[in-house]
C-alpha cells in the first residue's frame, strides 16, 4: 500500500510580469474578437456569423471564378462582372447583416449584464474600453469588405494577360482605395450600431433599429428630400448609408446610380465630411453614455 | 497612518444635494476590515471612491500608498473588486471571464489561464469551470465573482456585501473564504450591513451611518462573543441554575435567559440544562450583540 498525500493547492501569489493598460486593451480587442464571432460561446452564437462570413468568402471565389471563365479581364468587364467599385455594392449588403448581428452583441450584453463595474476596476479606462472594441470591430467587420477584395485582386493579376506583378504595379491605387471606402462604410455603420447598442437592452432590437434606421430611415430620408417641405433638401443627408457609396463611386470613377445626395445637387466632398460628422457623433456620444455608466 | 492600507482625509461625496459621505477620515489598518453600515448608509460609495471611479467631492483617498485622485490606474492594477450587483456574462464559460478579467489587469494570457484553474479551484469550482455562467446557481456565481476579485493577486480586495443572496450553508462557506484571503496575504475590505458576518470575518470595522463615520477601530473579543437568548417555559431559575453550575455566564430577566457568551455549544448546554431540571424551551436564538448594540447606541437604528 502506497502513502497517499492530499495536498491543499491553496493560493500562490503572483510575482510575473504585468502588463498594465496595454495588455487590459489586448485583452479587450481579443475578447471582443471572439465575440463578434461567437467564438468560446454556445454554437448558436457562432450560427449567423460564420454563414455570413461563408457567403462573403464563397462568393469571392464565384467572382473570381466568372472572370476565369469569362478569359479575360476585358472579356470579364464586357459581360458586366462587378470589380473593385462595384463588388462593394454587394459586400456592403453582406456587412451590414453582419454588423446588425454582431455589433450589438459586441457592447449591449457588457453593459445590461452589469460586468462593467468588473471590467472598470481594472486599469482600464473608459477610453481604452471603447477603441479596443472599435478595434475588434474594424478588424473583424473590415475583413469582410477587403479580404474578398483581396482574393478578386490576387484571382484578377493571376488573370492578367500582363502577368501577375504587371498587375499588381499597376493597379497600385487599389491598395489605397478599397481600404478607403470600407472604413467609410465600417465608420457610418459601426456611429449608428454603436449608439444604438449603448442604450438599447436587448441586442435583438438593437440590431432592428440599426437595419431600420440605415435602410428604411434612409429610404425616407432620401423621399423627403425631393419634396415640397422646407429646406427638403438637407435631409437627403440623413440617408445616412447613402454616403459610403458616393464616397465609393467618386473615390473609383464609377457610376453606379443617382443617390438622393447628388439628386439634390450635393457634392460628393459633402459625403465625406457627412462621413466624418456622423463617425464623429457616433464616439463622442457612446463615450458620453459609457463615462456615465463607468 | 503609515501602515494603514488605506488613508481617507475629510472625503465628503454628494450626488446632487444628496450628502452620500460626509467629512470621513479614517485609516484602515492591514487585515481583513469590516465596512458596515444600513442600505444607504455610503459603503458601495466609499468602495468606488476607493477604486477611483467616483471622483469625491471633497477630501483625499489614498490607497495602498497611491493618491487616487492622482493615479487610479494603479490603484486598481493592485486591488480587486467585487461588486455587490450581477455582473457576470452568461456566455462565458467561468474559466474564459475569470482568465479574461485577469488580462484585463495585466497577466499575460498564459497565466491568466492557470490562475484562473487555480482560483476556481481555490473557491470550489473546479469542476464546474467549463460550464456557461448562465447555469450557474447564486451561490456559484458569488464564488466567480470572488475569483475573478483575487485572480490577479491583488494587495487588496474590496467585497461589496459578498454574502448577499447565500443560503446560511453558503454564507457561512463565503465567510470562510474571505477568512482564508487573510491568510493568504491579500488585505480585505468586506461590507456588509449583517453585523454578525463582519464579527465572524474581520479584525477590523468602519461603522458608516447616513454616510458619516460612526466608529473605526478594532474588532475585540468581547465583540466577537455572542450571547443566546432563551425564553423557559418553567422553572427559569432551575434552568440558569443548572447552566451556571457548568461554568457558563447566565443573566435571568423573569422568565428569558441571557445565556454566554460562547460559541455553538451554547445551544447544546441550554438544552441540556432545560432537560435536567425537567423545564422547556418555549424560544432560543441568538442574542443581541455587542457589536450591534454599539451601532444601536451610536447611530440609532440596527443596519438591516
Amino acid at each position: 500500500m502506497t502513502d497517499g498525500v492530499i495536498y491543499d493547492r491553496g493560493y500562490r501569489p503572483y510575482d510575473g510580469p504585468r502588463r498594465g493598460r496595454r495588455g487590459a486593451r489586448r485583452a479587450v480587442v481579443k475578447d471582443g474578437v471572439r465575440r463578434i464571432l461567437g467564438l468560446r460561446r454556445k454554437a448558436r452564437r457562432k450560427v449567423l456569423p460564420w454563414s455570413l462570413i461563408a457567403v462573403a468568402l464563397v462568393a469571392a471565389a464565384v467572382f473570381v471564378g466568372l472572370h476565369f471563365a469569362a478569359g479575360s479581364i476585358a472579356a470579364a468587364l464586357a459581360q458586366g462582372l462587378p470589380r473593385y467599385g462595384e463588388l462593394f455594392d454587394f459586400y456592403s449588403r453582406i456587412a451590414l447583416l453582419f454588423i446588425a448581428v454582431t455589433g450589438p452583441e459586441l457592447l449591449a450584453p457588457d453593459r445590461t449584464r452589469g460586468v462593467l463595474s468588473v471590467y472598470f476596476s481594472r486599469p482600464l479606462t473608459v477610453d481604452d474600453y471603447l477603441a479596443s472594441k472599435a478595434a475588434a470591430y474594424l478588424l473583424v467587420a473590415g475583413a469582410i469588405y477587403v479580404v474578398p477584395q483581396a482574393v478578386l485582386h490576387l484571382g484578377l493579376a493571376f488573370l492578367s494577360d500582363d502577368g501577375f506583378f504587371a498587375y499588381l504595379g499597376a493597379n497600385l491605387d487599389v491598395l489605397w482605395k478599397v481600404p478607403v471606402v470600407a472604413v467609410a462604410y465600417l465608420a457610418i455603420h459601426g456611429a449608428v450600431v454603436g449608439v444604438l447598442a449603448a442604450h438599447m437592452r436587448r441586442p435583438g432590437m438593437a440590431a432592428a433599429a440599426f437595419l431600420g434606421v440605415v435602410v428604411a430611415g434612409g429610404g425616407i430620408a432620401a423621399e423627403l428630400a425631393t419634396s415640397n417641405l422646407p429646406s427638403a433638401r438637407w435631409l437627403a443627408l440623413l440617408a445616412v448609408d447613402d454616403h459610403p457609396r458616393i464616397l465609393r463611386d467618386w473615390i473609383f470613377g464609377i457610376d453606379t446610380q443617382t443617390f438622393a445626395a447628388e439628386r439634390v445637387g450635393f457634392e460628393p466632398w459633402v459625403s465625406a465630411i457627412a462621413v466624418v460628422v456622423v463617425a464623429a457623433v457616433g464616439a463622442v456620444w457612446v463615450r458620453w453614455r459609457y463615462r456615465r455608466l463607468a | 497612518m503609515a501602515d494603514h492600507v488605506i488613508v481617507v482625509d475629510g472625503l465628503t461625496h454628494r450626488y446632487g444635494s444628496v450628502t452620500a459621505l460626509a467629512d470621513l477620515t479614517l485609516g484602515v489598518p492591514p487585515g481583513v476590515t469590516g465596512l458596515v453600515g444600513a442600505n444607504g448608509a455610503g459603503k458601495t460609495t466609499l468602495l468606488r471612491i476607493l477604486l477611483g471611479l467616483v471622483h469625491p467631492t471633497a477630501g483625499r483617498v489614498s490607497v495602498l500608498g497611491h493618491d487616487v485622485a492622482a493615479d487610479p490606474l494603479a490603484v486598481r492594477a493592485r486591488v480587486g473588486y467585487m461588486p455587490e450587483t450581477d455582473c457576470l456574462p452568461a456566455d462565458q464559460t467561468a474559466a474564459d471571464f475569470v482568465a479574461y478579467t485577469a488580462e484585463l489587469a495585466g497577466l499575460p494570457p498564459r497565466e491568466a489561464r492557470r490562475r484562473s484553474s487555480e482560483t476556481l479551484y481555490l473557491v470550489g469550482l473546479e469542476e464546474e469551470r467549463f460550464r456557461h455562467l448562465g447555469d450557474f446557481s447564486t451561490g456559484m456565481r458569488q464564488r466567480v465573482k470572488l475569483a475573478q476579485a483575487i485572480v490577479h493577486d491583488p494587495a487588496l480586495v474590496l467585497l461589496d456585501e459578498p454574502a448577499s443572496g447565500l443560503d446560511p450553508e453558503g454564507r457561512d462557506q463565503m465567510l470562510a473564504l474571505i477568512r482564508r484571503l487573510g491568510g493568504f496575504g491579500i488585505d480585505v475590505v468586506v461590507s456588509s450591513h449583517v453585523l454578525t458576518d463582519i464579527e465572524q470575518t474581520c479584525d477590523w470595522v468602519v461603522m458608516l451611518d447616513a454616510g458619516h463615520l460612526v466608529r473605526s477601530g478594532p474588532l475585540t473579543g468581547a465583540e466577537r462573543s455572542r450571547t443566546v437568548t432563551v425564553e423557559i417555559l418553567g422553572d427559569a431559575g432551575a434552568v440558569a441554575r443548572a447552566l451556571q453550575a457548568r461554568g457558563i455566564p447566565v443573566a435571568v430577566d423573569g422568565s428569558t435567559l441571557a445565556v454566554g457568551p460562547g460559541d455553538d455549544d451554547l445551544f447544546d448546554a441550554v438544552c441540556d440544562a432545560a432537560a435536567d431540571t425537567g423545564a422547556g424551551i418555549l424560544r432560543m436564538g441568538r442574542g443581541v450583540t455587542s457589536l450591534e448594540d454599539e451601532f444601536i447606541a451610536r447611530a440609532g437604528n440596527p443596519p438591516r
